[in-house]
């Protein structure tokens, strides 16, 4: 496995937000985990990203034990994390955005600007504008476009398609679906279509617990097994 | 009216250069410095210490300044300020008001307590503008907050490192997710910032007295310029030192008690109008 996860606890102050969460992501598996606001799934993320250290449980990245280590010496290991909040640094234009997502890869800024207009090539036309001034879902496209830089192994991305109009979506979807087999993702994702369309398996978390994997399609096919969750 | 207008100018280039670093400090790190006025009052009395002393040349002399200010402010930031990165920015007023409190006494101690002059470094020289008599210096002065701005514009605007510190002020853990130590540039962001404060005190010497409390009176003036400016606005601390220079001598020069009051009218009212986002 790539990611290991077992039975973390995370904590705001004195309140307990996980409780004994455990999961796993595969090499070049996409995992979605699903459930309502509140459940913990940001903080789970944001808990592997290195962004918040757990209290208790471990977390083990490509057989290392990395539970606590800061975000920035994460990301080196190959972790990128897609915030919620579609935040580009929109005082930079997207060209800059995309040369900075470049600055500690291997990936030259040609070969990183050459990247995200792979996935996205309509980008091209703003590449000098500030990224300010794109639309929620250009901004979600080159955020997932800058995470994809420098070959990373496991992308955590937190709610995709989340505010985002149907015609946007479905550019999303392609993005993701064009990267799938490529790299490990593990995507909190509250839009089930999605999910039931490309996830290759699924937790189901609630009030900081995992209650239920779906390990196959077949599983998280049935009628009302995700929306239970939700 | 032209001279008043240049001394307002004057002041808002020395408002600009050493609030420049109180804002980037903010912006970055969610620090307020009130140390930056220590470094101010350190530059000035170097300036005038090697002036005397050493050479009497003053771009030699605030060289000199600026480059004992940053080992002395990087002592600051690594003793006292880093420690309380994402703490209360209570704490952090707290803590570095004392560090000027202390700072201010060890001034005294070695340079003692009465105010001194530094004369004209360019002797009194004048430029004539619409008929009016403009000292060479003060022109020198605003030509350097002008560089200043246009250096600092390049080194934002142009190099990685401007970038990635412009990106942290934005958004400090989108930084952190691209693996990027934020807080390593942003003690080179409180370096700089804390030469410009020097220089601000080297380039205020020679127009005003040197004294221990030289950076009390200026540093409430540079945080009306950070707060009027916008916090951690690098541009927007650019034309509201200006302003406010302009402020300081337009007021002045027709009810002087009011000079610096009315600085802090301004800032209630962009206050009032425009709060400060929590």
């Amino acid at each position: 496995m790539l990611l290991e996860v077992k039975e973390l606890d995370v904590a705001y102050g004195a309140a307990k937000v996980l409780h004994g969460v455990s999961l796993a992501v595969d090499d070049n598996e996409m995992v979605f985990i699903v459930g309502r606001n509140g459940a913990g799934k940001t903080t789970l993320l944001k808990t592997t990203a290195g962004f918040m250290a757990p209290i208790a449980g471990s977390i083990a990245y490509a057989g290392e034990s990395c539970g606590g280590t800061p975000a920035e010496a994460m990301a080196l290991k190959g972790i990128r994390y897609v915030f919620q909040d579609k935040r580009v640094f929109s005082q930079l234009t997207v060209r800059e955005n995309i040369e900075l997502s470049a600055y500690m890869t291997p990936a030259t800024p040609t070969q990183a600007v050459e990247k995200v207009l792979e996935i996205y090539p309509r980008m091209a036309q703003f590449l000098e504008s500030r990224a300010g001034g794109l639309s929620g879902g250009q901004r979600q496209l080159l955020l997932l476009g800058c995470a994809l830089i420098g070959e990373p192994r496991l992308l955590l991305i937190d709610e995709p398609t989340e505010g985002l109009a149907a015609g946007t979506i479905a550019e999303v979807f392609e993005v993701l679906q064009s990267v799938k087999g490529r790299v490990s993702m593990l995507i909190v994702e509250q839009n089930l279509d999605v999910v039931r369309r490309l996830a290759d398996r699924v937790y189901a978390m609630k009030e900081g617990h995992i209650p239920r994997e779906f390990r196959s399609a077949s599983e998280f096919q049935e009628p009302d097994a995700l929306e239970q969750y939700l | 009216m032209i001279s008043t207008l240049a001394y307002g100018l004057t002041i808002g280039g020395i408002l600009y250069i050493i609030s420049i670093g109180l804002t980037l400090t903010f912006g970055t790190m969610r620090i307020v410095n009130f140390a930056h006025a220590l470094v101010y009052t350190v530059g000035a009395y170097v300036v005038m210490t090697v002036t005397a002393r050493i050479w009497d040349n003053f771009v030699f002399a605030g060289l000199v300044a600026v480059a004992v200010a940053v080992p002395l402010s990087y002592l600051i930031e690594r003793f006292v300020i880093r420690r309380l990165y994402g703490q209360s920015i209570d704490y952090a007023i707290i803590a570095t008001y004392a560090v000027l409190l202390v700072g201010v006494d060890v001034v005294k101690w070695l340079w003692g307590a009465t105010p001194m002059p530094l004369s004209d470094p360019l002797n009194g020289a004048f430029v004539v503008l619409g008929g009016v008599e403009l000292p060479l210096y003060r022109i020198l002065v605003i030509a350097v907050a002008l560089v200043v701005f246009a250096a600092l514009e390049v080194f934002f605007r142009r190099t990685m490192v401007g970038k990635i510190v412009v990106a942290g002020l934005e958004n400090k853990e989108a930084v952190r997710s691209l693996g990027i130590n934020v807080d390593r540039f942003f003690t080179i962001v409180f370096l700089i910032g804390s030469a410009l404060a020097a220089l601000g005190g080297v380039l205020y010497a020679p127009i005003t007295s040197i004294h221990p409390y030289m950076g009390f009176q200026v540093l409430l003036l540079c945080f009306a310029v950070v707060l009027v400016g916008g916090m951690g606005s690098i541009r927007g601390s650019f034309v509201a030192a200006f302003v406010l220079g302009l402020v300081i001598a337009v007021t002045g020069r027709f009810w002087g008690p009011a000079a610096e009051t009315m600085v802090f009218v301004v800032m209630a009212a962009v206050l009032i109008f425009k709060p400060i986002e929590a």
